[in-house]
């Protein structure tokens, strides 16, 4: 059954509307892949060297140990991010004669495949069948990879539920962030130090060997958890909401902006109307927080804004690129009505641009709380919004009208996963890497309120030209109606 | 009001429509019948520019459908779930559609009053979202949402499915009184050929794309259409 599935999905992949897309992201994402496996390789053998030169005089084994813990927290704050979901579209397999178990199994069983998982494989093992053999013996080894095995698989499917409530439940993504950055904070500030706790660990665990049982018990425990889960959301279709009454709204503030404004008001019903497209909504207002970890006092001291930029575009523009790439596609339901309606695709697209400054503006105003730490971060922040808004909104809604993927947000919001890894952050690379390729010559000729200036005047440029710009990208939509609307109607 | 020139559409070297020439008067009654993959929804699709004919042209008052999109003003359609914003409640749904057309929130309800019968008390003040409806309310509310633009071209495909039997009858009777009173052109497709044949004054048969029977409607043409199908 298992390989039917992977049969079925090897076709769908292949058979996809936007291969091109898919496969030129995965060749893309393969090339990090192997450049972060290269580096785990490195590392794994020639871990005792590093050890004892960055601490000579401490035993390669404690360090090793205390680094175990700090890896695997890493981890997971990094998996929470960029794991992808395992996917099936189960509908068509659930009324057929096949078990919920098998489906779910085979979810379980995909996740695996992850690189999240192979990547300790190398950075430990080796240091393991060396060092931790000459100090503890067979006995010991077994207990470290045990203990090692266990803790992956527990990242694993932790981050996998985790995920899969948090499509549900944003509350719950933000608990779990908040967990982490706030052990990291108590280790940086050194109210307590995980690694001296890892190291205390795994002191146990090669004294007394069968206490490496707790990692893969673990495991198994969050594995049953998830997995129970998932059987019991296999035909839950976003029931909980089903019974409330629905009211017709209205949004007046959008009304003076006429025909723009009432698709506006279309569109922003669609964002509100949809777990989909909200979470990924509040999902902006949290990383309000990703300043803390790029801004600090040195850099903004020596005026280093290059380092920063990434932080401010990312952002200030957070709905542009996040909700942004998908564009159009939000509405592949129904884009059929929309072309056969009376609406003006000039007036479509000015919608869009509304919608993306609105956003932005809003979201720019929040994040002034920066402006606390220095008055220069609401420069930057000034810049980047302008940027965002002038430049980035013309290139996400140009980019727009090559994306022919029918995006099914209405069905079944817990296997619906289209974009909640990696593959997202790939997509919205170009458009937060093109400012800082901008700004760069003036950081290298240290002309850094310049390079802002820069970016600013580019993005009140974009600004100014912006009925040109729509004129540009409703022609190229002209052309492209028939090919976005095929691949929609799939 | 609507003239074919050469119409061909084939996909992956099947020809799904092949259309040498038809014409099509203001006031009259089409019904498009012919088997699954006769080319019916993608002519459809073809009149109302979401598909580009590999050659060949629609001209609808005279304009080609690709090169204008002046036939949006009189023109209203409703080919499948497609054409409905899922996520509005229908109130929502018909005031938009509605704006689109230069009608206010009042007019619209004062519009709507006159299919209280059509909508048999299902469709407003229910609560709920369209994507919450059965298929055949969702129907009720694309072809209502289509007759309030008050267009002089409506193009339906497959009315009549899912709708319950007392539904079927109404519309029958609204499209009919539409076509004498306002002189509606209107494009029906259907499978059912006693709608068909009772609601059109003019039946078209589409084969592999081709038409191979056009004909004005008579006593003797369900009979002939029976006759077709059943062989």
């Amino acid at each position: 059954m298992i390989s039917i599935f992977l049969s079925h999905q090897w076709k769908s992949f292949w058979r996809s509307r936007n291969k091109a897309g898919s496969i030129a992201a995965q060749i893309v994402l393969g090339f990090f892949m192997l450049y972060f496996l290269a580096v785990a390789v490195g590392i794994g053998f020639w871990m005792t060297a590093i050890i004892e030169k960055v601490m000579p005089n401490v035993n390669p084994v404690i360090v090793f140990n205390g680094l175990i813990l700090y890896y695997f927290l890493l981890d997971l704050a990094i998996r929470i991010q960029m794991q992808e979901l395992p996917t099936l579209s189960v509908v068509p397999y659930l009324h057929l004669n096949i078990s919920r178990q098998t489906i779910v199994n085979f979810l379980n069983l995909k996740s695996l495949v992850s690189f999240f998982n192979i990547l300790p494989l190398f950075i430990f093992l080796p240091f393991i069948f060396i060092n931790i053999n000459a100090a503890s013996g067979a006995t010991g080894v077994v207990a470290y990879l045990a203990s090692i095995l266990g803790l992956i698989l527990f990242n694993n499917f932790l981050v996998l539920y985790i995920k899969r409530k948090a499509i549900n439940n944003v509350a719950i993504f933000a608990v779990g962030i908040v967990v982490i950055l706030g052990l990291a904070a108590s280790d940086y500030y050194g109210f307590i130090s995980i690694r001296n706790f890892s190291n205390l660990v795994f002191q146990t665990v090669a004294k007394y060997p069968f206490l490496a049982l707790i990692f893969p018990i673990m495991a198994f425990t969050v594995f049953y958890i998830n997995s129970k889960f998932l059987k019991a959301n296999l035909y839950t279709e976003e029931l909980s909401s089903k019974n409330e009454k629905k009211v017709s709204t209205d949004y007046p503030f959008l009304n003076q902006f006429g025909r723009v404004g009432e698709l506006a008001a279309l569109e922003l019903k669609l964002i509100l109307r949809h777990k989909r497209s909200r979470s990924s909504v509040i999902m902006g207002f949290m990383f309000l927080c990703y300043g803390f970890f790029f801004y600090r006092m040195p850099l903004i001291d020596g005026d280093e804004f290059g380092k920063m930029l990434f932080a401010a575009v990312f952002m200030t523009g957070i709905n542009i690129s996040v909700y942004g790439q998908f564009m159009f596609a939000w509405q592949s339901a129904h884009f059929d009505g929309l072309l056969t309606n009376k609406i003006n695709h000039r007036d479509f697209i000015k919608a869009k641009f509304l919608l993306f400054t609105m956003s932005s503006t809003i979201i720019t105003l929040l994040s002034s709380f920066y402006g606390f730490m220095s008055y220069k971060l609401l420069l930057l922040h000034l810049a980047a919004y302008l940027y965002n808004i002038g430049v980035g909104t013309i290139v996400v809604l140009y980019a727009a009208n090559f994306n022919y993927k029918r995006l099914d947000i209405t069905r079944s919001a817990s296997f619906n996963w289209q974009g909640v890894g990696a593959t997202q952050w790939l997509l919205g690379l170009p458009l937060l890497l093109l400012p800082i390729i901008i700004y760069l010559p003036f950081g290298i000729f240290n002309l850094p309120y310049w390079g802002l200036a820069t970016l600013a005047f580019l993005g009140l440029l974009g600004l100014l030209m912006r009925n040109f710009w729509v004129g540009v990208i409703v022609r190229k939509f002209e052309e492209q109606r028939y090919k976005i609307a095929e691949g929609f109607r799939e | 009001m609507i003239e074919v020139k050469n119409l061909v559409k084939s996909y992956g070297g099947r020809t799904v429509v092949d259309i040498q020439s038809l014409n099509i008067r203001a006031g009259e009654t089409i019904g498009l019948v012919g088997n699954n993959g006769a080319g019916k929804t993608t002519f459809f699709r073809m009149l109302l520019d979401l598909i580009r004919p590999d050659s060949g042209e629609i001209l609808s008052k005279d304009i080609n459908v690709a090169k204008s999109s002046q036939w949006k003003d009189y023109t209203a359609s409703y080919l499948d779930e497609g054409f409905l914003i899922d996520y509005l409640t229908p109130e929502e749904y018909f005031t938009f559609i509605g704006s689109l057309h230069g009608l206010s929130i009042a007019h619209v309800a004062d519009y709507l009053k006159q299919y209280e019968e059509f909508f048999n008390g299902e469709i407003l003040n229910r609560g709920k979202y369209i994507r919450d409806f059965s298929k055949g309310n969702q129907n009720k509310v694309g072809i209502a949402a289509a007759l309030m633009q008050k267009p002089e071209l409506l193009i339906l495909d497959e009315p009549f499915a899912n709708l319950d039997p007392t539904t079927q009858i109404r519309l029958k009777t609204l499209i009919k009184n539409l076509s004498t009173t306002q002189r509606l052109t209107t494009f029906i497709s259907s499978h059912d050929l006693n709608h068909v044949t009772d609601v059109c004054n003019r039946i078209i048969l589409l084969e592999k794309g081709q038409i191979i029977k056009d004909f004005h409607t008579d006593e003797n043409s369900l009979k002939e259409l029976e006759a077709y199908f059943g062989e």
